[in-house]
């Protein structure tokens, strides 16, 4: 009646490769499909309804055609779309403040964890981007869902070519995800203070930087350089922070410790 | 399990008082320590100790693969033990008391022929302690 | 038996705060120790250096042969359970279950699955609307589930009602003796684990102080009870921990008692009674024994 016993393999666990741990970060990432895709993507094909029946009374109402072309040269201000990016860089604060204080009790390192993440979220900008992608071609091969609806196609993504405008989509989700999950770490390091001197020092950078250039005026050549830039130039510079936020992120997290608040 | 001694001692108790009572005959085989641990609700390493107090006394031994058994005689042990532990755990707290509440060597002699004992051996029990008391 | 946790000399302060005081000890492979002590003692502290989720003002820590702080290898036979646990946003118990055996190499989802009925919780429940009880059953199942060779504790069976505290402690007991591990529990509710423990650790304010085998520590102290002068004579040479009395009546608390001081103190008429764990602890760490009896 003797039972066999056996002590649980300490080298079972040792043996994992660095790899299979970033994988089981990147799979914890995504373990809950609709809070960060399902829903995100209802509510924006809901917004996008709100959005065509809104199209859809203009287009009724007003009947002359000046007026018309008109409205629907409004129509390509709005900024529907960017409730998406708004609504992912929640999802990498979230990630930052619930999911890896969570992750530290599965024994997981910061180090394993912070690269997990950053694989996770180059992968959601990836998926939304052909997500935006889609629903803009047919936007714009539908001229405006037949309504002269510009929801994907906007001023806010440039008036280039469909790849430039996917090009947009990709930093812009990059650029939220990671400035979002930089700013969620200092959160965690330094908590709400941490926060307040960061912005504090962010704006008063800024502030010194206009200084700066009104003092030298300079404000011509920085038009000049926006010109000669072109709103895609720019986009592509703003890819500058967003590496910025990923790497000091990583920093700021190694020495982060999962505190109750 | 009480907090008066320790744990692994009471466990030893246990199975000695199971040999000597009868339910657990020589020869047989007894539970294993993991089944006595989650019985009491103790640590098994803890009911290890009491069994292998046991061992080390004689009264159990290892059948290797199989698991612990009764050893032969072991009950003659236990009795012969508990024996020599009567006197003071049994007979110094009982005349103790009975000085305190002023009951005198004889009336305490007239107590014990009267109560009854269950035992195999009446005759033996009693004359034993006639011996102690004299 | 080599020793699986050794601490040297380690300290951890909070600003002005000293919560962790240059502490030093060892806990052995495969045990199950208790790590006992008031709120604000230092226990979570403790574990959280232990696990390298939090970092060392001074000192050493070794765990399973390694530093923990950012130790993949260590930490990957590491599970740490927490009481206040949070969980990401709108996780289901059914996402703890599945994400845990990707973590922990020696999950095992059929006892998973046994424990989930145990505890009667529902899989498919938002975390956030889970009662107090079934949130601590999530922490206490993963803790059980995963069989990681070193598993901390830290107070998470504190929502379970007794019932599901009783079936906590007797799941324990027998997937240790079936698996064993090394399992650090802390509580407040010594009573109830006194039985399970091995090794018991004691901190107070931050300095341990004790740190001995559990069957040690049960046998170190005796209350001896009667009229106060048969009591003082015969305490009159010994460390006393507790002095208690009421008219001609004392009743104080020594350390062990030999076979014969046992004998000469009943022939004295003096009467001995038994000091369990809680109140041993209790009276070392002087404080009331209320403070822990209205954790229960």
């Amino acid at each position: 009646m003797t039972t066999i016993t056996s002590s649980p393999s300490v080298q079972a666990a040792s043996r994992k490769p660095a790899s299979n741990r970033v994988l089981a970060v990147l799979r914890l990432h995504f373990v809950n499909i609709p809070t960060i895709f399902l829903w995100p993507l209802a509510i924006l094909v809901t917004i996008w309804l709100v959005n065509l029946a809104i199209w859809w009374l203009v287009d009724i109402n007003v009947s002359a055609p000046t007026d018309l072309a008109e409205a629907r040269d409004g129509f390509g201000w709005t900024g529907a779309a960017t409730f998406i990016f708004v609504y992912m860089m929640v999802v990498a604060i979230q990630a930052m403040s619930l999911t890896f204080p969570f992750a530290l009790g599965y024994g997981v390192t910061r180090r394993d964890f912070y690269l997990g993440s950053v694989v996770a979220f180059i992968l959601m900008s990836l998926v939304w981007t052909v997500v935006l992608t889609a629903f803009a071609v047919l936007e714009e091969n539908s001229g405006g869902w037949g309504l002269g609806g510009r929801m994907f196609t906007g001023y806010l993504f440039g008036a280039g070519e469909w790849y430039q405008r996917s090009f947009v989509y990709l930093v812009g989700m990059l650029f939220f995800f990671f400035v979002g999950s930089a700013i969620a770490t200092v959160w965690l390091r330094w908590k709400a203070s941490g926060v307040t001197v960061f912005f504090i020092i962010l704006t008063a950078l800024l502030v010194a930087l206009a200084a700066l250039v009104t003092v030298t005026r300079t404000w011509p050549a920085v038009g000049d350089w926006f010109a000669t830039t072109g709103y895609y130039g720019v986009v592509a510079w703003s890819l500058i922070p967003a590496v910025i936020a990923a790497v000091a992120g990583y920093f700021i997290l190694q020495r982060s410790t999962p505190k109750n608040s | 399990m009480d907090d008066s001694r320790p744990i692994f001692l009471q466990i030893a108790e246990q199975i000695e008082n199971d040999i000597l009572g009868g339910s657990l005959a020589e020869e047989t085989q007894v539970p294993s320590t993991n089944e006595f641990a989650a019985y009491y609700r103790i640590n098994p390493a803890t009911a290890g100790k009491g069994v292998n107090l046991l061992v080390d006394d004689g009264i159990l031994y290892k059948k290797r693969g199989i698991g612990m058994f009764v050893a032969e005689g072991s009950r003659a042990r236990i009795v012969a033990k508990r024996r020599d532990q009567f006197h003071t755990e049994f007979l110094l707290p009982l005349v103790a008391e009975a000085a305190k509440l002023g009951i005198t060597q004889a009336q305490l002699a007239e107590m014990i022929t009267l109560s009854p004992i269950t035992t195999a051996a009446p005759a033996t029990a009693a004359s034993t302690t006639e011996e102690k008391l004299a | 038996m080599s020793a699986v946790i050794e601490v040297s000399g380690l300290t951890k302060r909070f600003g002005k705060f000293t919560a962790i005081d240059d502490v030093t000890l060892t806990v052995e492979r495969n045990q199950i120790c208790g790590l006992l002590g008031r709120n604000g003692a230092g226990k979570t502290t403790l574990m959280q250096l232990l696990t390298g989720q939090d970092f060392p003002t001074a000192g050493s820590i070794s765990v399973l042969g390694g530093n923990p702080v950012e130790n993949a290898s260590v930490l990957g036979n590491v599970c740490f359970i927490k009481e206040s646990q949070r969980y990401p946003e709108d996780f289901q118990p059914k996402h703890v279950l599945k994400s845990a055996p990707w973590f922990f190499p020696n999950w095992d989802a059929e006892f998973a699955a046994r424990l989930v009925d145990d505890f009667r919780l529902p899989t498919n429940r938002r975390i956030k609307k889970l009662s107090r009880g079934q949130l601590s059953a999530v922490g206490v199942i993963v803790g059980l589930a995963s069989r990681a060779p070193l598993t901390f504790f830290d107070e998470p069976y504190l929502g379970l009602d007794a019932v599901a505290r009783q079936i906590f402690y007797d799941r324990l007991l027998e997937d240790y003796s079936e698996h064993p591990r090394t399992v650090i529990l802390s509580t407040h509710l010594i009573d109830e684990v006194s039985d399970l423990l091995e090794h018991v650790i004691v901190i107070d304010e931050g300095r341990i102080l004790i740190d001995k085998s559990a069957d040690e520590v049960r046998g170190s102290a005796t209350t001896v009870s009667g009229t106060r002068a048969a009591v003082e004579q015969f305490t009159a040479s010994r460390e006393i921990m507790h002095r208690d009395g009421i008219g001609g009546l004392a009743s104080v608390t020594v350390g062990p008692l030999s076979a014969e001081e046992r004998q000469s103190a009943t022939a004295a008429g003096l009467e001995l009674s038994p000091v369990s764990l809680q109140q041993l602890i209790v009276r070392k760490t002087k404080v009331s024994s209320t403070e822990f009896e209205q954790s229960a």
